[in-house]
Protein backbone atom coordinates (compact mmCIF):
# COMPACT_ATOMS: atom_id res chain seq x y z
CA UNK A 1 0.00 0.00 0.00
CA UNK A 2 1.36 3.48 -0.56
CA UNK A 3 0.14 6.95 0.59
CA UNK A 4 1.51 9.83 0.14
CA UNK A 5 1.59 12.69 2.74
CA UNK A 6 3.04 16.29 2.64
CA UNK A 7 4.59 15.45 5.78
CA UNK A 8 5.39 12.60 8.02
CA UNK A 9 5.60 13.11 11.52
CA UNK A 10 7.79 10.05 13.95
CA UNK A 11 6.80 10.52 17.11
CA UNK A 12 3.79 11.92 19.26
CA UNK A 13 5.23 13.50 21.88
CA UNK A 14 5.36 17.48 22.57
CA UNK A 15 7.57 18.06 19.84
CA UNK A 16 5.90 16.18 17.10
CA UNK A 17 2.69 17.04 18.62
CA UNK A 18 3.61 20.76 18.35
CA UNK A 19 4.59 20.48 14.75
CA UNK A 20 1.23 18.26 13.59
CA UNK A 21 -0.50 21.64 15.36
CA UNK A 22 1.10 24.02 12.80
CA UNK A 23 0.81 21.18 10.23
CA UNK A 24 -2.88 21.24 10.84
CA UNK A 25 -3.67 24.89 11.08
CA UNK A 26 -2.12 25.10 7.83
CA UNK A 27 -3.89 22.87 5.91
CA UNK A 28 -1.41 20.47 5.23
CA UNK A 29 -1.89 15.92 5.28
CA UNK A 30 0.20 14.47 6.95
CA UNK A 31 0.74 11.07 9.03
CA UNK A 32 1.62 11.38 12.64
CA UNK A 33 2.86 8.02 13.80
CA UNK A 34 3.17 7.06 17.69
CA UNK A 35 4.40 3.50 19.02
CA UNK A 36 2.77 3.89 22.04
CA UNK A 37 -0.51 2.80 22.81
CA UNK A 38 -1.84 6.30 22.78
CA UNK A 39 0.43 9.69 22.70
CA UNK A 40 2.07 9.95 26.11
CA UNK A 41 2.12 6.56 26.57
CA UNK A 42 5.97 5.95 26.33
CA UNK A 43 7.01 9.12 27.43
CA UNK A 44 8.55 10.49 30.45
CA UNK A 45 9.93 13.47 32.03
CA UNK A 46 10.75 15.30 35.10
CA UNK A 47 8.21 17.50 34.20
CA UNK A 48 7.69 21.53 33.68
CA UNK A 49 6.85 22.47 30.39
CA UNK A 50 8.24 25.94 30.85
CA UNK A 51 7.83 29.31 28.34
CA UNK A 52 4.70 30.18 27.14
CA UNK A 53 4.51 28.58 23.78
CA UNK A 54 1.37 26.24 24.85
CA UNK A 55 -0.40 29.86 24.79
CA UNK A 56 0.31 29.99 21.32
CA UNK A 57 -0.20 26.09 20.56
CA UNK A 58 -3.38 26.15 22.50
CA UNK A 59 -4.98 29.83 23.28
CA UNK A 60 -6.70 29.84 26.35
CA UNK A 61 -5.43 26.24 28.07
CA UNK A 62 -4.77 27.67 31.54
CA UNK A 63 -8.82 28.83 31.95
CA UNK A 64 -9.68 25.09 30.55
CA UNK A 65 -10.12 23.23 33.80
CA UNK A 66 -9.88 20.03 32.22
CA UNK A 67 -6.86 20.90 30.26
CA UNK A 68 -4.02 18.49 30.50
CA UNK A 69 -1.52 19.95 33.04
CA UNK A 70 -1.11 19.40 36.58
CA UNK A 71 -0.58 22.65 38.22
CA UNK A 72 0.67 26.05 36.64
CA UNK A 73 4.73 27.34 38.55
CA UNK A 74 3.67 29.47 41.22
CA UNK A 75 6.07 29.15 43.72
CA UNK A 76 9.78 27.96 42.91
CA UNK A 77 12.76 26.78 45.10
CA UNK A 78 16.21 25.65 44.59
CA UNK A 79 18.13 23.88 47.24
CA UNK A 80 21.34 22.77 48.86
CA UNK A 81 21.46 19.84 50.48
CA UNK A 82 24.42 18.03 52.78
CA UNK A 83 23.48 15.14 54.74
CA UNK A 84 21.46 16.85 57.46
CA UNK A 85 20.54 20.14 56.61
CA UNK A 86 18.85 22.08 53.36
CA UNK A 87 19.37 25.46 52.49
CA UNK A 88 17.36 27.39 49.75
CA UNK A 89 16.54 30.01 47.35
CA UNK A 90 12.76 30.27 47.70
CA UNK A 91 10.79 32.62 45.11
CA UNK A 92 6.70 33.15 44.99
CA UNK A 93 5.00 35.44 43.34
CA UNK A 94 1.56 36.80 42.73
CA UNK A 95 2.98 37.45 38.88
CA UNK A 96 3.19 33.88 38.84
CA UNK A 97 -0.22 33.57 38.99
CA UNK A 98 -0.74 36.06 35.45
CA UNK A 99 -1.53 34.13 32.12
CA UNK A 100 -0.05 33.52 30.22
CA UNK A 101 2.02 30.74 33.16
CA UNK A 102 5.89 30.77 33.09
CA UNK A 103 5.32 26.81 32.82
CA UNK A 104 3.29 24.23 33.63
CA UNK A 105 3.97 20.75 35.43
CA UNK A 106 2.98 17.99 32.96
CA UNK A 107 2.46 14.09 34.00
CA UNK A 108 3.05 13.08 30.01
CA UNK A 109 1.04 9.84 29.84
CA UNK A 110 -1.45 12.74 30.70
CA UNK A 111 -0.44 15.84 29.29
CA UNK A 112 0.39 14.59 25.78
CA UNK A 113 -2.99 12.47 25.60
CA UNK A 114 -4.58 15.89 25.82
CA UNK A 115 -2.06 17.49 23.31
CA UNK A 116 -3.02 14.84 20.75
CA UNK A 117 -6.85 15.45 21.22
CA UNK A 118 -6.35 19.56 20.68
CA UNK A 119 -3.97 18.46 17.43
CA UNK A 120 -6.93 16.29 16.26
CA UNK A 121 -10.00 19.62 16.76
CA UNK A 122 -7.27 21.09 14.47
CA UNK A 123 -6.86 18.36 11.77
CA UNK A 124 -11.12 18.27 12.22
CA UNK A 125 -10.67 22.18 11.61
CA UNK A 126 -8.82 22.00 8.51
CA UNK A 127 -9.75 21.70 4.65
CA UNK A 128 -8.16 18.46 4.61
CA UNK A 129 -9.75 17.03 7.98
CA UNK A 130 -9.85 13.44 6.17
CA UNK A 131 -6.37 13.17 5.13
CA UNK A 132 -4.18 13.22 7.90
CA UNK A 133 -3.85 10.83 10.76
CA UNK A 134 -2.62 10.48 13.92
CA UNK A 135 -1.34 6.90 14.35
CA UNK A 136 -0.98 5.08 17.27
CA UNK A 137 0.19 1.79 18.29
CA UNK A 138 2.60 1.76 15.03
CA UNK A 139 6.47 1.44 15.38
CA UNK A 140 8.25 3.10 12.44
CA UNK A 141 11.05 0.51 11.52
CA UNK A 142 13.44 2.83 9.13
CA UNK A 143 13.07 5.54 7.11
CA UNK A 144 13.66 4.94 3.53
CA UNK A 145 16.24 7.13 1.37
CA UNK A 146 16.04 7.15 -2.32
CA UNK A 147 19.52 8.81 -3.52
CA UNK A 148 20.68 10.04 -0.03
CA UNK A 149 17.13 11.74 0.24
CA UNK A 150 14.04 11.12 2.74
CA UNK A 151 11.35 9.65 1.26
CA UNK A 152 9.05 8.10 3.89
CA UNK A 153 9.00 5.52 6.38
CA UNK A 154 8.84 1.63 6.79
CA UNK A 155 6.67 0.42 9.58
CA UNK A 156 6.16 -3.57 9.36
CA UNK A 157 5.27 -4.41 6.04
CA UNK A 158 4.15 -0.98 4.94
CA UNK A 159 5.56 1.96 3.44
CA UNK A 160 4.67 5.50 3.59
CA UNK A 161 5.49 8.11 1.72
CA UNK A 162 5.87 12.13 1.90
CA UNK A 163 7.51 15.60 0.61
CA UNK A 164 9.64 15.49 4.27
CA UNK A 165 9.85 13.39 7.57
CA UNK A 166 9.68 15.42 10.97
CA UNK A 167 11.86 13.06 13.66
CA UNK A 168 10.24 13.69 16.75
CA UNK A 169 11.83 10.23 18.48
CA UNK A 170 12.89 11.29 21.04
CA UNK A 171 16.14 10.99 22.83
CA UNK A 172 16.92 7.59 22.02
CA UNK A 173 17.51 8.45 18.63
CA UNK A 174 17.61 5.63 16.51
CA UNK A 175 16.12 7.07 13.07
CA UNK A 176 18.25 10.14 13.03
CA UNK A 177 21.08 7.73 13.46
CA UNK A 178 20.17 5.79 10.79
CA UNK A 179 20.14 8.58 8.67
CA UNK A 180 23.93 9.75 9.49
CA UNK A 181 23.09 13.03 11.09
CA UNK A 182 23.88 11.22 14.53
CA UNK A 183 27.12 8.56 15.02
CA UNK A 184 25.56 5.17 15.82
CA UNK A 185 27.16 5.10 18.90
CA UNK A 186 26.48 8.07 21.37
CA UNK A 187 28.95 7.22 24.55
CA UNK A 188 27.81 8.01 28.22
CA UNK A 189 29.50 11.26 28.34
CA UNK A 190 27.23 13.97 27.61
CA UNK A 191 23.99 12.16 28.66
CA UNK A 192 22.43 11.10 32.03
CA UNK A 193 19.89 9.35 33.15
CA UNK A 194 16.54 9.87 35.32
CA UNK A 195 14.82 7.94 37.45
CA UNK A 196 11.68 9.08 39.06
CA UNK A 197 8.75 8.18 41.60
CA UNK A 198 4.88 9.43 41.32
CA UNK A 199 3.85 9.70 45.47
CA UNK A 200 -0.05 9.75 45.65
CA UNK A 201 -1.16 12.05 48.52
CA UNK A 202 -4.87 13.81 49.18
CA UNK A 203 -5.44 16.54 46.76
CA UNK A 204 -6.03 18.73 50.00
CA UNK A 205 -2.41 17.30 51.16
CA UNK A 206 -0.68 18.41 48.67
CA UNK A 207 -2.19 21.67 48.64
CA UNK A 208 -1.73 22.51 52.53
CA UNK A 209 1.55 20.94 52.68
CA UNK A 210 3.10 23.23 49.78
CA UNK A 211 0.83 26.03 50.45
CA UNK A 212 -0.67 25.75 46.95
CA UNK A 213 -3.39 28.28 46.13
CA UNK A 214 -6.00 26.36 43.08
CA UNK A 215 -3.77 25.11 40.36
CA UNK A 216 -0.55 26.89 41.50
CA UNK A 217 2.13 24.28 41.85
CA UNK A 218 6.04 24.02 43.17
CA UNK A 219 9.05 23.36 41.41
CA UNK A 220 12.12 22.31 44.00
CA UNK A 221 15.02 21.53 42.52
CA UNK A 222 17.98 20.15 44.59
CA UNK A 223 21.65 20.24 44.42
CA UNK A 224 24.05 18.19 46.73
CA UNK A 225 23.67 15.53 49.02
CA UNK A 226 20.13 14.16 46.90
CA UNK A 227 22.75 12.48 44.05
CA UNK A 228 25.21 10.78 46.63
CA UNK A 229 28.03 12.34 45.08
CA UNK A 230 27.45 11.15 41.65
CA UNK A 231 26.90 14.45 39.56
CA UNK A 232 23.96 15.41 38.76
CA UNK A 233 20.88 16.96 40.72
CA UNK A 234 17.09 16.17 42.02
CA UNK A 235 13.88 17.78 41.70
CA UNK A 236 10.75 17.70 43.25
CA UNK A 237 7.47 19.07 41.71
CA UNK A 238 3.51 19.34 42.54
CA UNK A 239 0.56 17.24 40.48
CA UNK A 240 -2.97 17.53 41.60
CA UNK A 241 -3.01 14.80 43.52
CA UNK A 242 0.61 13.47 43.76
CA UNK A 243 4.33 14.73 43.72
CA UNK A 244 6.62 13.95 40.93
CA UNK A 245 10.21 13.13 43.01
CA UNK A 246 13.04 12.16 41.17
CA UNK A 247 17.47 12.77 40.37
CA UNK A 248 19.10 13.24 37.05
CA UNK A 249 22.45 11.45 37.42
CA UNK A 250 25.68 11.85 34.74
CA UNK A 251 25.73 8.20 32.98
CA UNK A 252 29.10 8.49 32.63
CA UNK A 253 29.93 9.46 36.42
CA UNK A 254 27.21 6.97 37.53
CA UNK A 255 28.93 3.99 35.50
CA UNK A 256 32.46 5.06 37.14
CA UNK A 257 30.89 5.16 40.63
CA UNK A 258 29.13 1.88 40.13
CA UNK A 259 26.00 2.59 42.06
CA UNK A 260 22.31 1.84 41.29
CA UNK A 261 20.38 4.63 40.67
CA UNK A 262 17.59 3.62 42.32
CA UNK A 263 19.23 3.46 45.58
CA UNK A 264 20.71 7.17 45.54
CA UNK A 265 16.73 8.11 44.92
CA UNK A 266 15.97 5.84 48.52
CA UNK A 267 18.49 8.07 49.99
CA UNK A 268 17.17 11.11 48.68
CA UNK A 269 13.77 10.53 49.60
CA UNK A 270 15.36 9.77 53.40
CA UNK A 271 16.76 13.37 53.26
CA UNK A 272 14.94 14.63 56.71
CA UNK A 273 14.45 18.08 54.69
CA UNK A 274 13.02 15.79 51.93
CA UNK A 275 11.20 13.31 53.44
CA UNK A 276 8.80 15.62 55.55
CA UNK A 277 7.39 16.52 52.30
CA UNK A 278 6.65 12.75 51.33
CA UNK A 279 5.45 11.49 54.59
CA UNK A 280 2.17 9.22 54.02
CA UNK A 281 2.30 8.89 49.96
CA UNK A 282 2.16 6.56 48.36
CA UNK A 283 4.13 5.16 44.89
CA UNK A 284 2.08 5.23 42.39
CA UNK A 285 4.44 5.02 39.89
CA UNK A 286 8.25 4.27 39.64
CA UNK A 287 9.91 5.80 35.79
CA UNK A 288 13.22 6.17 34.12
CA UNK A 289 14.38 7.33 31.09
CA UNK A 290 17.72 8.87 29.12
CA UNK A 291 17.33 12.69 29.27
CA UNK A 292 20.74 14.95 27.52
CA UNK A 293 22.15 17.11 29.47
CA UNK A 294 22.66 20.52 27.37
CA UNK A 295 26.32 19.43 26.72
CA UNK A 296 26.43 20.40 22.85
CA UNK A 297 29.09 18.00 22.38
CA UNK A 298 26.13 15.84 21.73
CA UNK A 299 24.26 17.31 19.46
CA UNK A 300 23.51 15.45 16.06
CA UNK A 301 26.25 17.33 13.51
CA UNK A 302 22.91 19.02 12.03
CA UNK A 303 19.17 19.20 12.81
CA UNK A 304 17.98 18.49 8.74
CA UNK A 305 18.96 16.69 5.37
CA UNK A 306 17.38 16.83 2.16
CA UNK A 307 13.65 15.80 3.27
CA UNK A 308 14.09 15.79 7.09
CA UNK A 309 14.51 17.69 9.82
CA UNK A 310 15.05 16.49 13.69
CA UNK A 311 13.08 17.95 16.28
CA UNK A 312 13.47 18.22 20.49
CA UNK A 313 15.46 15.87 22.66
CA UNK A 314 16.24 13.48 18.97
CA UNK A 315 18.10 16.59 18.33
CA UNK A 316 19.42 16.72 22.49
CA UNK A 317 17.79 19.63 22.66
CA UNK A 318 17.78 20.14 26.37
CA UNK A 319 19.17 21.71 28.32
CA UNK A 320 20.03 21.89 32.53
CA UNK A 321 21.73 25.87 33.25
CA UNK A 322 21.21 25.61 37.08
CA UNK A 323 18.23 27.54 36.52
CA UNK A 324 15.66 25.23 35.53
CA UNK A 325 15.45 22.10 33.40
CA UNK A 326 14.35 23.21 29.96
CA UNK A 327 13.68 20.30 27.29
CA UNK A 328 9.95 20.36 27.09
CA UNK A 329 9.54 24.16 25.70
CA UNK A 330 13.16 23.61 23.11
CA UNK A 331 10.39 20.25 21.69
CA UNK A 332 7.42 23.05 21.75
CA UNK A 333 9.30 25.81 19.35
CA UNK A 334 11.60 23.06 17.60
CA UNK A 335 8.60 21.46 15.99
CA UNK A 336 6.72 24.70 15.54
CA UNK A 337 9.60 25.96 13.73
CA UNK A 338 10.48 22.91 11.88
CA UNK A 339 6.86 22.50 10.62
CA UNK A 340 6.54 26.20 9.92
CA UNK A 341 9.91 25.90 7.26
CA UNK A 342 8.06 22.32 5.86
CA UNK A 343 5.11 25.09 5.30
CA UNK A 344 7.55 27.39 3.48
CA UNK A 345 9.60 24.65 1.95
CA UNK A 346 5.93 23.47 0.00
CA UNK A 347 5.27 26.82 -0.75
CA UNK A 348 8.63 26.76 -2.95
CA UNK A 349 8.19 23.12 -3.66
CA UNK A 350 11.77 22.28 -2.17
CA UNK A 351 12.69 19.76 0.30
CA UNK A 352 16.34 19.95 -0.52
CA UNK A 353 18.48 20.10 2.31
CA UNK A 354 19.77 23.96 1.34
CA UNK A 355 16.05 24.62 1.61
CA UNK A 356 15.48 22.50 4.54
CA UNK A 357 18.37 24.44 6.44
CA UNK A 358 15.83 27.58 7.07
CA UNK A 359 14.48 25.30 10.30
CA UNK A 360 18.05 25.67 11.74
CA UNK A 361 18.65 29.27 10.84
CA UNK A 362 15.78 30.04 12.29
CA UNK A 363 16.32 27.29 15.54
CA UNK A 364 19.65 29.32 16.10
CA UNK A 365 17.41 32.82 16.14
CA UNK A 366 15.18 31.58 19.02
CA UNK A 367 15.82 31.09 22.39
CA UNK A 368 16.72 27.66 21.89
CA UNK A 369 19.88 27.80 20.54
CA UNK A 370 20.74 31.08 21.89
CA UNK A 371 20.28 29.72 25.43
CA UNK A 372 21.94 26.54 24.34
CA UNK A 373 25.14 28.36 23.36
CA UNK A 374 24.73 31.34 25.41
CA UNK A 375 24.58 28.83 28.79
CA UNK A 376 27.33 25.81 27.82
CA UNK A 377 29.69 27.18 30.64
CA UNK A 378 26.62 26.70 33.34
CA UNK A 379 26.30 23.17 31.77
CA UNK A 380 29.81 22.63 32.44
CA UNK A 381 30.02 24.03 35.85
CA UNK A 382 27.15 22.14 37.08
CA UNK A 383 29.49 18.90 36.02
CA UNK A 384 31.98 20.09 38.40
CA UNK A 385 32.23 18.31 41.93
CA UNK A 386 32.78 21.54 43.08
CA UNK A 387 29.35 22.46 42.04
CA UNK A 388 27.33 19.34 42.87
CA UNK A 389 29.58 18.35 46.49
CA UNK A 390 31.45 21.25 47.89
CA UNK A 391 28.93 24.29 47.36
CA UNK A 392 26.00 22.61 48.79
CA UNK A 393 28.10 21.51 51.99
CA UNK A 394 29.66 25.18 52.47
CA UNK A 395 26.01 26.44 52.25
CA UNK A 396 24.38 24.23 54.50
CA UNK A 397 27.44 24.95 56.98
CA UNK A 398 26.98 29.11 56.54
CA UNK A 399 22.82 28.28 57.00
CA UNK A 400 23.48 26.04 60.48
CA UNK A 401 25.48 28.66 61.73
CA UNK A 402 23.80 31.64 60.51
CA UNK A 403 19.89 30.37 61.55
CA UNK A 404 21.47 28.95 64.57
CA UNK A 405 20.42 31.30 67.37
CA UNK A 406 23.00 30.37 70.67
CA UNK A 407 23.28 31.61 74.65
CA UNK A 408 26.96 32.85 73.34
CA UNK A 409 27.86 35.93 71.46
CA UNK A 410 26.81 36.01 68.07
CA UNK A 411 29.27 35.69 64.61
CA UNK A 412 28.84 38.29 61.82
CA UNK A 413 27.58 36.41 58.84
CA UNK A 414 30.39 37.22 56.47
CA UNK A 415 33.20 35.71 59.16
CA UNK A 416 30.45 32.25 59.47
CA UNK A 417 30.55 31.96 55.29
CA UNK A 418 34.42 32.44 54.95
CA UNK A 419 34.87 29.98 58.33
CA UNK A 420 32.14 27.64 56.06
CA UNK A 421 34.11 28.15 52.88
CA UNK A 422 37.21 27.92 53.88
CA UNK A 423 36.21 24.14 55.38
CA UNK A 424 35.26 23.01 52.10
CA UNK A 425 36.80 24.75 49.42
CA UNK A 426 40.47 25.55 49.27
CA UNK A 427 41.15 29.81 48.11
CA UNK A 428 41.85 28.85 44.71
CA UNK A 429 38.80 26.99 44.63
CA UNK A 430 36.75 29.56 45.87
CA UNK A 431 38.17 32.29 43.22
CA UNK A 432 37.85 29.67 40.25
CA UNK A 433 34.54 28.88 41.62
CA UNK A 434 32.92 32.48 41.59
CA UNK A 435 34.96 33.48 38.58
CA UNK A 436 33.32 30.63 36.62
CA UNK A 437 29.74 31.40 38.32
CA UNK A 438 29.61 35.10 37.75
CA UNK A 439 30.79 34.30 33.89
CA UNK A 440 28.11 30.98 33.00
CA UNK A 441 25.26 32.36 35.32
CA UNK B 1 7.27 7.57 53.53
CA UNK B 2 7.14 4.52 51.55
CA UNK B 3 10.84 3.19 50.43
CA UNK B 4 10.49 0.07 47.82
CA UNK B 5 12.64 -2.07 46.41
CA UNK B 6 13.53 -2.75 42.46
CA UNK B 7 11.27 -5.32 42.39
CA UNK B 8 8.25 -3.35 44.45
CA UNK B 9 8.65 -0.56 42.18
CA UNK B 10 8.46 -2.61 38.87
CA UNK B 11 5.69 -4.05 39.95
CA UNK B 12 4.25 -0.51 40.03
CA UNK B 13 4.84 -0.85 36.37
CA UNK B 14 2.21 -1.39 33.04
CA UNK B 15 3.98 -3.21 30.55
CA UNK B 16 2.25 -3.96 27.01
CA UNK B 17 1.05 -7.90 25.74
CA UNK B 18 1.66 -8.92 29.37
CA UNK B 19 -0.94 -11.98 29.02
CA UNK B 20 1.34 -13.42 25.89
CA UNK B 21 3.54 -16.01 27.60
CA UNK B 22 6.31 -15.26 25.07
CA UNK B 23 7.37 -11.51 24.18
CA UNK B 24 9.71 -11.08 20.96
CA UNK B 25 12.84 -9.09 22.81
CA UNK B 26 13.31 -6.30 21.82
CA UNK B 27 17.33 -5.75 23.20
CA UNK B 28 19.80 -8.04 22.41
CA UNK B 29 23.14 -8.33 24.59
CA UNK B 30 26.01 -10.60 23.75
CA UNK B 31 26.31 -11.55 27.07
CA UNK B 32 30.03 -12.94 26.08
CA UNK B 33 31.53 -9.71 25.72
CA UNK B 34 30.32 -8.85 29.19
CA UNK B 35 31.75 -11.68 30.83
CA UNK B 36 34.98 -12.30 28.72
CA UNK B 37 36.25 -9.21 28.24
CA UNK B 38 34.50 -6.07 29.70
CA UNK B 39 35.89 -4.62 32.43
CA UNK B 40 32.91 -2.99 34.62
CA UNK B 41 29.93 -4.88 33.77
CA UNK B 42 28.15 -1.27 34.27
CA UNK B 43 25.07 -2.84 32.88
CA UNK B 44 24.69 -4.52 36.43
CA UNK B 45 24.21 -1.73 38.18
CA UNK B 46 22.94 1.13 36.02
CA UNK B 47 20.28 -0.48 34.83
CA UNK B 48 16.93 1.65 35.99
CA UNK B 49 14.97 -1.86 35.91
CA UNK B 50 17.61 -3.80 36.92
CA UNK B 51 16.99 -6.03 33.80
CA UNK B 52 21.22 -6.86 34.22
CA UNK B 53 22.17 -8.91 36.60
CA UNK B 54 25.33 -10.85 38.38
CA UNK B 55 24.95 -14.42 39.44
CA UNK B 56 26.70 -16.23 42.20
CA UNK B 57 29.54 -16.90 39.56
CA UNK B 58 29.85 -13.24 38.83
CA UNK B 59 28.25 -13.72 35.15
CA UNK B 60 25.84 -10.89 33.67
CA UNK B 61 22.78 -12.46 32.69
CA UNK B 62 20.02 -10.35 30.88
CA UNK B 63 16.13 -10.60 30.80
CA UNK B 64 14.27 -8.09 28.77
CA UNK B 65 11.11 -8.83 29.94
CA UNK B 66 11.06 -5.97 32.94
CA UNK B 67 12.58 -3.22 30.67
CA UNK B 68 11.11 0.21 31.01
CA UNK B 69 12.64 0.98 27.14
CA UNK B 70 14.96 3.83 29.14
CA UNK B 71 17.71 3.54 26.84
CA UNK B 72 20.50 3.71 29.88
CA UNK B 73 22.20 0.56 28.75
CA UNK B 74 22.88 1.85 24.76
CA UNK B 75 25.01 4.45 26.31
CA UNK B 76 26.70 3.39 29.04
CA UNK B 77 27.89 -0.08 27.21
CA UNK B 78 31.00 1.16 25.27
CA UNK B 79 32.15 -2.71 24.89
CA UNK B 80 29.77 -3.08 21.76
CA UNK B 81 27.69 -5.81 23.64
CA UNK B 82 24.13 -4.07 23.29
CA UNK B 83 22.01 -4.10 20.21
CA UNK B 84 18.88 -1.75 21.13
CA UNK B 85 15.83 -1.45 19.41
CA UNK B 86 11.97 -0.77 20.67
CA UNK B 87 9.54 -3.33 21.20
CA UNK B 88 7.17 -3.96 18.59
CA UNK B 89 3.56 -2.97 19.62
CA UNK B 90 1.88 -6.26 18.94
CA UNK B 91 4.07 -8.82 19.94
CA UNK B 92 6.94 -7.36 21.94
CA UNK B 93 7.07 -6.38 25.71
CA UNK B 94 7.70 -2.53 27.07
CA UNK B 95 6.40 -0.24 29.07
CA UNK B 96 2.90 1.73 29.31
CA UNK B 97 3.07 4.27 31.42
CA UNK B 98 -0.10 5.42 33.19
CA UNK B 99 1.40 8.87 34.40
CA UNK B 100 4.59 9.51 32.66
Amino acid sequence: MEERFDCIVVGGGIAGLSAAMVLARANKRFLLIERGEFCGAKNVSGGVLWGSDLERLVPGYSTDADAGFERFVGHRRLTFLDDQSSFSLDFKSGHFHETPFSGVIVLRARFDEWLATKVQEAIDASSVADESFLATNVLVDRVIQEDGRVTGIQAGEEQFFADCVILAEGVNNLLTRQVGLQPDYVPADHVAVGVKEVIGLDRTVVEERFQLDGLAGMTNEFVGYATAGVEGGGFLYTNRESVSIGLVLGMKDLREKRVKPYDILNDFKSHPAVADTLRGGEVLEYSAHVVSTGDMGSMPKQLYGDGVLVVGEAGHLLMNSGRAIQGMDYAMRSGILAAETVVEAAADVDFSSSSLRRYEQALEASFVMKDLKGFQDAVHLLHDPIMYEKMPAVLCDFGRSFFTVESEPTEKAIKSFRKAAKKHLTTWELVRLSAKAAKSL
Amino acid sequence: MELLSIAERLGKVAYRNQGRSEARAHIEVDTDICNATCPHKCTTYVCPANCYTLDEAGKVHFQFEDCIECGTCMYACDQGAVTWRYPDPEVGRGVNWSLG
